[in-house]
């Protein structure tokens, strides 16, 4: 339990507008989507500003009370999620600093609260005319400051890097209450440490993020969209070294799916229907090319690109989207694959990295060694190709009772991080580690590299206030 | 039999379209354009009716600037055997383009004329209707279903009352609506397949007809902003208030 004068205290100092003991207003902030975990706390401090924060933050950190920052509530590792594991934390959301501050075409650069959602961002930066890149499928709830701290990627990262390479500056408060601000549009500042990155994958555990400057690019306002059909998946790699080598290097997305995927979609899914009707192929790309001019000489590049390549049998047939709906028709089946998941039971999940050249190997010897250990799973690898990131999630065998196949849940991600660790890959690639991997960190990371961060966290968090149950072990 | 595919190149439907300062128009300069997704539905329709060996040969033809090739390319990459581009820079109108429409059933002389009830940039729904007069051929409008039988057509009409079936002699004007059917996606090696089919180039002059516009667009404005909502507190405030604005 929290002590009740410190809720008292922190109450009077925000104010009931932005602090509440009312469980009904906290509820709707303690469950997880994927009802994986639970959270609870006595406690919601939804200040609007970095000061009103910083006041909290101080009282905190002088008397030993722990909180939790959360934005959106749309994380995957339970890092935004207070009271896990019976311990007594504050809940900090940041949904009242919520207004976009500045969009500055000519720096390519917005800066907003932390609060504000990543569609937000993308719609402000559309009206000036510019393209906000990050882009993933929790956008119209996932909020600036949550996508920093958890250095998300998503579907664009192949050409414009994950949320670290977007964000140029941050506002935060750090535990003792002190506001760090670079709020900088500067493309270049080399006057020490970029601390501002160091908040990228911090999870909560470094300061809270109030603000941030991020990058804009030209807007992408035609894209060729293809969906490929190959027979092999070595064959990826060959038709995204030559897609991004003829045009040159405009290649946003390259998403991949096998059959078994599609077939969860086409099943549980209204209104998708299959890209080639009567014909089945082992393994689907999703590719997509985007330029800020309408050029017809790119098109044709890509197509006679892609028509050679099902001339040597790399390409087993393909689909060029001709109108913006035919495109959103294809993004669906790639973007319900989650969904369908969902509807045909359990699923053991992993979110992993091995690098681009590997991606094929790993995939051709892990799930054949799943599927012999775990008899009758289905491994339904899909996802980032094009930058290494694979959702290697496993459905339960189809007879098989659900909750009897998620006790394998640790187990076989132990089986899975070994495997990756073989294939120097990462176990997290654009979930983060919060509570749930924090053992499988523990377990994997190079000594060298724990110990460096827990210098870093000691340093900034000397009394551990700050999302204490997220990244490391308490032990 | 043969059949005609007029298509049209406008502005894409998932694209948000922004007026031109000067009010003359919408902004057209770099955006997105796609073929009309109900001629998109027609070319569809013609192509089920030559796999069902109903239809011998399908000819697409576009009136507009000559990046609407694109939009032939597009027909000829689902299915359709060759095309057509009159070639036309300004602001054409449908009296227009039905003349030129009719020019082109003088030479081409197909048994139908299979085309969008309606195009989603002027949203005129009048093209199909003028050609079927100055023809004088038959028209079924408006298709949800079309099946071909010898020497007619049974066409499905979505009427305001329900479904309207009519029987067409041939040859015949069938305009197409939204739920006839589902466009394929163009293939890999059917848009390459495409490059190498035959598009003619003509232009208004080559059927003797005057395109000039007969209508003069005055003003294009934005539609007024929605005006934000009100919160009320009870359902007596709720009832108050409509009464205030007379609506109840």
């Amino acid at each position: 339990m929290i002590e009740k004068s410190h809720i008292d205290h922190l109450v009077s100092l925000l104010g009931p507008e932005c602090a509440t003991t009312d469980q009904d207003r906290i509820a709707p902030l303690l469950r997880e989507w994927r009802d994986k975990y639970f959270g609870h706390t006595q406690l919601l401090l939804t200040p609007n500003s970095a000061e009103q924060l910083s006041d909290a933050l101080r009282y905190c950190n002088a008397h030993g009370v722990a909180v939790v920052p959360q934005g959106g509530n749309t994380g995957l590792v339970g890092a935004g999620l207070p009271g896990l594991a019976n311990r007594d934390e504050v809940l900090i959301s940041t949904q009242r600093m919520n207004k976009v501050l500045d969009v500055c075409p000519n720096d390519y650069s917005i800066t907003v609260e932390a609060g504000v959602t990543i569609k937000e961002i993308q719609q402000s930066a559309e009206t000036a005319d510019r393209l906000f890149p990050l882009s993933l499928a929790s956008e119209g709830s996932c909020t600036a400051g949550g996508t920093i701290a958890t250095n998300a990627g998503g579907v664009h990262v192949i050409r414009y890097g994950s949320m670290q390479a977007l964000t140029m500056g941050v506002e935060a408060v750090l535990a003792d209450g002190t506001i760090y601000s670079d709020l900088s549009p500067l493309r270049k500042d080399n006057t020490g440490y970029k601390l501002s990155s160091l908040f990228a994958g911090s999870e909560g555990t470094l300061g809270i993020i109030t603000k941030a400057t991020l990058k804009l690019y030209p807007p992408e306002r035609h894209r060729i969209t293809t969906w490929i059909a190959i027979d092999d998946i070595n064959s990826a790699l060959n038709i995204l070294e030559k897609l991004r080598d003829v045009t040159a290097d405009r290649v946003s997305v390259f998403e991949i799916m096998p059959h078994s995927g599609l077939e969860l979609v086409l099943r549980h899914i209204p209104s998708t229907l299959p890209p080639f009707p009567g014909k089945e192929f082992p393994w689907y790309i999703l590719a997509e090319i985007g330029s800020s001019i309408h050029d017809p000489v790119l098109e044709e590049t890509v197509e006679d690109c892609l028509s050679n390549m099902i001339s040597n049998n790399q390409i087993a047939d393909g689909i060029i989207a001709q109108s913006e709906q035919q495109r959103l028709e294809l993004w669906k089946l790639r973007e319900s694959l989650s969904e369908a998941q969902k509807h045909e039971g359990g699923s053991i999940k992993h979110d992993i990295s091995v690098p681009v050249s590997q991606v094929p190997e790993f995939v051709k010897t892990v799930a054949p060694e799943i599927e012999q250990r775990w008899t009758g799973s289905r491994v339904i690898p899909f996802g980032h190709l094009g930058d290494g990131n694979l959702h290697f999630n496993v459905m339960q065998p189809s007879t098989m009772d659900k909750q009897a196949f998620l006790a394998n849940w640790e187990e076989m991600n132990r089986f899975v991080h070994d495997r990756v660790t073989d294939f120097s890959g990462s176990i997290s690639a654009e979930h983060g580690i919060g509570s749930m991997k924090a053992q499988e960190l523990k377990r994997l990371k190079p000594a060298s590299s724990l110990h460096a961060m827990q210098m870093i966290k000691k340093a900034l968090d000397p009394n551990n206030i700050l999302n204490p149950g997220a990244l490391f072990t308490r032990d | 039999m043969k059949v005609m595919v007029p298509v049209k190149r406008v502005v894409d439907y998932n694209v948000k379209v922004r007026v031109k300062s000067d009010n003359t128009g919408v902004e057209l300069a770099n955006v997105k354009m796609s073929m009309n997704p109900f001629d998109e539905i027609a070319v569809e329709e013609a192509i089920r009716l030559k796999e069902a060996g109903k239809v011998e040969e399908i000819v697409v033809v576009s009136i507009g600037p000559k990046a609407a090739t694109e939009t032939i390319r597009t027909g000829l990459a689902m299915g359709a055997d060759r095309g057509i581009l009159v070639e036309h820079d300004d602001e054409i109108h449908p009296l227009a383009v039905a003349k030129i429409l009719k020019g082109i059933v003088g030479e081409e002389n197909p048994d139908i004329v299979l085309l969008g009830k309606q195009a989603i940039d002027d949203d005129c729904n009048q093209t199909g209707q003028m050609l079927a007069q100055l023809l004088g051929w038959a028209q079924g409008t408006f298709a949800s279903k079309v099946e071909a039988e010898d020497g007619s057509l049974n066409v499905t009409r979505e009427v305001d009352g329900g479904l309207e079936t009519v029987k067409l002699n041939l040859p015949a004007i069938v305009t197409t609506d939204l739920r006839l059917n589902e466009p394929r996606y163009a293939s890999l090696p059917n848009i390459m397949k495409a490059k190498r089919k035959p598009i003619d180039e003509k232009t208004a002059a080559d059927y003797g007809v005057d395109a000039t516009p007969r209508l003069k667009t005055l003003k294009v404005e934005e539609p007024a902003a929605r005006e934000a909502g009100i919160k009320v507190e009870s359902v007596d405030e709720l009832v108050g208030k409509l009464k205030e604005k007379g609506l109840i």
